[in-house]
């Protein structure tokens, strides 16, 4: 049936240069070819969110006065309200977790190298807009924790120089966090989010397309040695075992559903005071606690500030990094990359458990 | 390959070989279909309205108009907290928070004097939901009635004011 | 004739022997001559009278004037002729004369229908019955008159919050004379003197806090036990009628209790008179913090009953705090719990009652009311049983879908091996 189907298709829209394209299209095969589906399930479980998000979005209210009653009334009320919003909620921890996974792998077998360095920075960017997903949609239950954290977190927008006080008032929606915060959150979330990475990941995909999966140098010098190196057919050897690794995503989330569902909490009170021990998502954990230990003031000016700039400054290094290590397109990728890569990892690792273990 | 094996279907594929991958075949379609459907029915579920169309902060539905009598008090919830729906003699719905100002008691309605009158300390409050008598300090919280809906099975409708 | 209407009686008669001036006049008075001179003096007694009236006053702004109640001539610039005796010139009037003044308008109703028809005339009668009233008849000016409570020239009504008669002023007003040791001296009750730290610790009681930072101006103050006009201490039988005025429910189920026969100080002996504090469950039982050992032993009937009582109601609090811990646990796997929460609501008021129900020192009422408290929580109870087997089955249906997925990803591994075998590897 869907021979007759791709057939009917093809007379209208001559469908023969892309039939050719996937059945022509392979995947290499190596000691690190199981890197290659990483993005494929980061890619999933952005499907999963958009969604369960979608599902979430007919019942959910974005104001102060009613979304906490919402999310409760999905949890509670409507049939397998509870699984949806489970599932969103872990998935999209899950999906930040895969992104960085995804991104060291790229980093480590050097895949952002010429002519990959595109594709590499369009998924710097989608990394900063699921963090930003995570951000808002913290929000958006408008309970307690979320309060606080969005609180604390649109306060260290503010240490910014310069247009730190106009950032914070732009992601507040004033000068407090409010209803208005609310509500410009789930703009951000459902609208603003969405269509960017919708235009960043568009991009990735096209030039991942056009450009094939890369091969670490190692792979890539046995190549130039002369040597064949093994190949599986994207359709259907690759897609399958995408598939496989999706549905071990899929077994996860079923699990992280069924053992660890995601709590409520109580609903969000301005004049409450902070709870004890109030932190961001793992995700921004390991900042957070770098900015915490950092003194008020360093040589004269203000710790915060000079943190953010720092990460703000790592973050810039990370975007433009195939133009740091030009050499890697010529196989003389600097060793520093690794180091550095490596620092990174231990870094976050280390300062994500020293942060929840300090609240 | 080697000598001692079957002789070669199609595709130089063998007989055993074909069982086995057809029996994958279901498997897998077998496991795609469950799947599926284990996705397909919660969700198909969700997308029904629940039979509380919306979470009851601001606004309840009490019941048919017709389940009111001419002098009585009905305890509806509202959100967490209970409020009173009141039909006076003359048939006029009103609806006041259930929950008494003195100590947080729940009132109920007193027919013979048409009072509203919390049991725990003996607060009482007129119909228009004034504190008129013991350690009741404010007036009873007032809600807005309104009826919804084709005449003779109206939906009376109490809404945080 | 009984004392009080003599009393009566014989001040309206010095009122009337004193003045033949009648007040008709409803705008503010104009500066008089009296306030003209007065005013501008230095001393400061013969001045703020003048000033303070003048700024403002009930009665200035209803058209009477000094002479109202000083008698004298406003028009006469000179100070003889302004107070000579035939102008019926009084001064200052003290002690039993500032009653006739001022009763000789407030206790005649006929005129004050026309400034303040709803007003009480009777202020003058209740305040001969008051102990003020009888020691000033006795001679003793000590005491509180009109002007000790009302002022005498700046007076505001009592519904003004600047008022010294203000229900959130009374205390301050009332202790001005009863917090003075000095003052108090020599006065007794009942063989002991007079306390001085009423106020300090009204101030402290949980009618004060009412009114103070609930803003509920129907929480009594000094008058409102004591009374206005009549004020004397309630009597020995009275305190409970007292407190009942309000506390109706404790005091019907007080009066049944054969406490209410024994105690000789009603509802004080446990709630105190003036620091009441707000009651906890603490105070009742056999405990340390207990009021009811103070009386009673271990073995007595009021001791069994007390540790009855007592028992009760905590068992009925646990109950609805562990139904409580139960409806949130539940909630958070997802279940709506909504009317067990307004069930449960309706066993706290079933608490409450219960510790209402305590004050006729009957077990049994007590336990009646606890009980249906108890039904109430098991049935949340079950509820929120029920709605854990819910979780469980929904937890299971999860389990399920799990494993159909684990089988998908096994029967994959599975087909990808056997392709990746058929296509014997390598492809290009």
């Amino acid at each position: 049936m869907t021979q007759q189907l791709l057939s009917w298709l093809d007379e209208r829209l001559d469908l023969s240069a892309l039939q050719h394209f996937v059945s022509e299209k392979s995947v290499p095969v190596h000691r690190h070819s199981v890197w290659y589906y990483m993005g494929g399930i980061t890619l999933f479980l952005v499907g999963v969110q958009v969604f369960t998000g979608i599902l979430l979005l007919l019942y959910y209210r974005p104001s102060a006065g009613e979304a906490y009653e919402s999310v409760k009334f999905i949890v509670s009320q409507v049939e397998f309200g509870w699984l949806i919003r489970n599932v969103h909620s872990w998935s999209a921890n899950l999906l930040i977790f895969m992104a960085f996974v995804h991104l060291f792998s790229t980093l480590f077998l050097r895949s952002y190298r010429k002519p990959r360095e595109l594709t590499w920075v369009t998924g710097v960017l989608l990394l900063f807009v699921m963090m930003g997903f995570g951000f808002s949609g913290y929000l958006l239950p408008w309970n307690e924790l979320a309060f606080f954290a969005t609180k604390v977190g649109t306060g260290i927008a503010g240490a910014v120089p310069g247009i730190g006080h106009f950032l914070l008032r732009f992601l507040r929606g004033g000068d407090d966090v409010t209803g208005a915060t609310l509500t410009r959150f789930y703009g951000i979330h459902v609208a603003v989010l969405p269509a960017t990475m919708t235009a960043i990941l568009g991009l990735h995909l096209l030039f991942i397309q056009r450009q094939g999966m890369s091969v670490p140098p190692s792979v890539e010098r046995r190549e130039k040695a002369g040597e064949k190196i093994p190949q599986i057919p994207f359709v259907p050897h690759y897609v399958l075992h995408d598939v496989m690794w999706w549905y071990v995503a899929l077994a996860v989330l079923a699990a992280l559903a069924l053992f660890l569902p995601w709590e409520l909490g109580k609903k969000a009170d301005a004049f409450a005071a902070v709870p004890p021990g109030i932190r961001p998502e793992w995700y921004f954990l390991a900042m957070f606690q770098v900015l915490k230990l950092l003194p008020a003031h360093i040589v004269g000016l203000e710790g915060e500030m000079l943190g953010v700039l720092g990460f703000s400054l790592a973050a810039l290094v990370l975007l433009v990094l195939p133009f740091l290590d030009r050499g890697a397109g010529e196989g003389r990728s600097s060793p520093l990359v690794t180091v550095a890569g490596v620092a990174a990892l231990v870094y976050m690792v280390v300062f994500t458990i020293y942060g929840y273990l300090a609240a | 390959m080697s000598a001692h094996d079957g002789p070669l279907g199609p595709g130089g594929t063998r007989p055993e070989e074909i069982k086995r991958r057809t029996f994958l075949d279901l498997l897998l379609g077998v496991g795609f279909v469950s799947t599926a459907l284990s996705f397909a029915y919660p969700l198909w579920r969700y997308l029904i309205p629940p039979a509380v169309a919306e979470a009851t902060t601001n606004s309840v539905v009490a019941g048919k108009a017709t389940e009111f009598k001419n002098g009585s008090g009905t305890i509806v919830k509202f959100g967490s907290r209970p409020a009173i729906v009141v039909r006076t003699s003359e048939g006029e719905f009103r609806a006041f928070s259930a929950v008494c100002t003195h100590l947080d008691c729940t009132v109920q309605y007193k027919g013979d004097t048409s009072q509203l009158w919390c049991a725990c300390h003996n607060g009482l409050y007129d119909l228009a939901g004034n504190n008129v008598s013991g350690p009741p300090p404010r007036p009873l919280q007032a809600f807005t009635v309104n009826l919804r809906g084709e005449p003779g099975q109206e939906d009376v409708v109490v809404t945080r004011a | 004739m009984r004392p009080v209407i003599v009393r009566t009686v014989l001040f309206q008669a010095l009122a009337l022997a004193v003045f033949a001036v009648s007040a008709e006049a409803q705008q503010p008075a104009a500066a008089t001559g009296c306030q003209t001179c007065h005013a501008s003096q230095q001393s400061a007694t013969l001045a703020t009278p003048a000033r303070d009236f003048a700024v403002t006053d009930v009665h200035r702004e209803r058209g009477f004037s000094c002479v109202d109640c000083h008698g004298g001539d406003p028009a006469a610039s000179d100070k003889a002729a302004a107070k000579a005796p035939s102008t019926g010139f009084r001064g200052k009037p003290t002690g039993a004369l500032i009653i006739a003044v001022c009763s000789r308008c407030h206790s005649d109703a006929a005129l004050m229908r026309k400034y303040a028809p709803k007003q009480r005339v009777d202020q003058a009668a209740e305040y001969a019955t008051s102990v003020h009233g009888q020691q000033l008849a006795k001679g003793d000016t000590k005491v509180a008159t009109c002007v000790s409570c009302h002022g005498a020239h700046g007076v505001r009504p009592v519904g003004d919050a600047q008022s010294p008669v203000y229900p959130l002023n009374v205390a301050a007003t009332c202790t001005k004379c009863h917090a003075d040791p000095e003052r108090m001296k020599g006065y007794q009750r009942a063989g002991a003197p007079l306390p001085t730290d009423q106020r300090e610790r009204y101030e402290k009681s949980v009618h004060h806090k009412a009114m103070v930072d609930r803003n509920d101006l129907s929480a009594p103050t000094c008058n409102d036990c004591h009374g206005n006009h009549g004020a004397a201490p309630p009597g020995v039988d009275a305190i409970a009628n007292v407190c009942g005025t309000c506390h109706t429910v404790f005091a019907t189920k007080f009066a049944l209790s054969t406490h209410s026969l024994i105690f000789e100080r009603g509802c004080v002996e446990c709630h105190s008179n003036h620091d009441i504090a707000q009651p906890s469950d603490a105070m009742l039982g056999t405990g340390k913090e207990a009021l009811c050992g103070t009386c009673h032993s271990e073995g007595d009937n009021g001791f069994k009953a007390a540790a009855a009582m007592r028992s009760g109601i905590d068992t009925l609090k646990a109950s609805i705090g562990l139904s409580q811990e139960q409806i949130d646990g539940v909630e958070n796997a997802g279940m709506d719990m909504a009317d067990q929460a307004l069930t449960l609501r309706e066993a706290g008021n079933h608490l409450t009652r219960a510790r209402t129900e305590m004050h006729a020192f009957d077990p049994k009422l007590v336990d009646a009311v606890v009980s249906e408290g108890m039904g109430l929580t098991a049935k949340v109870d079950a509820a929120a049983a029920a709605a854990r087997n819910e979780v469980s089955y929904r937890r299971t249906g999860l389990a399920i879908s799990l494993a159909f997925i684990v089988l998908v990803v096994v029967a994959l591994q599975l087909k990808i091996r056997s392709l990746e075998r058929s296509t014997s590897g390598s492809r290009l």
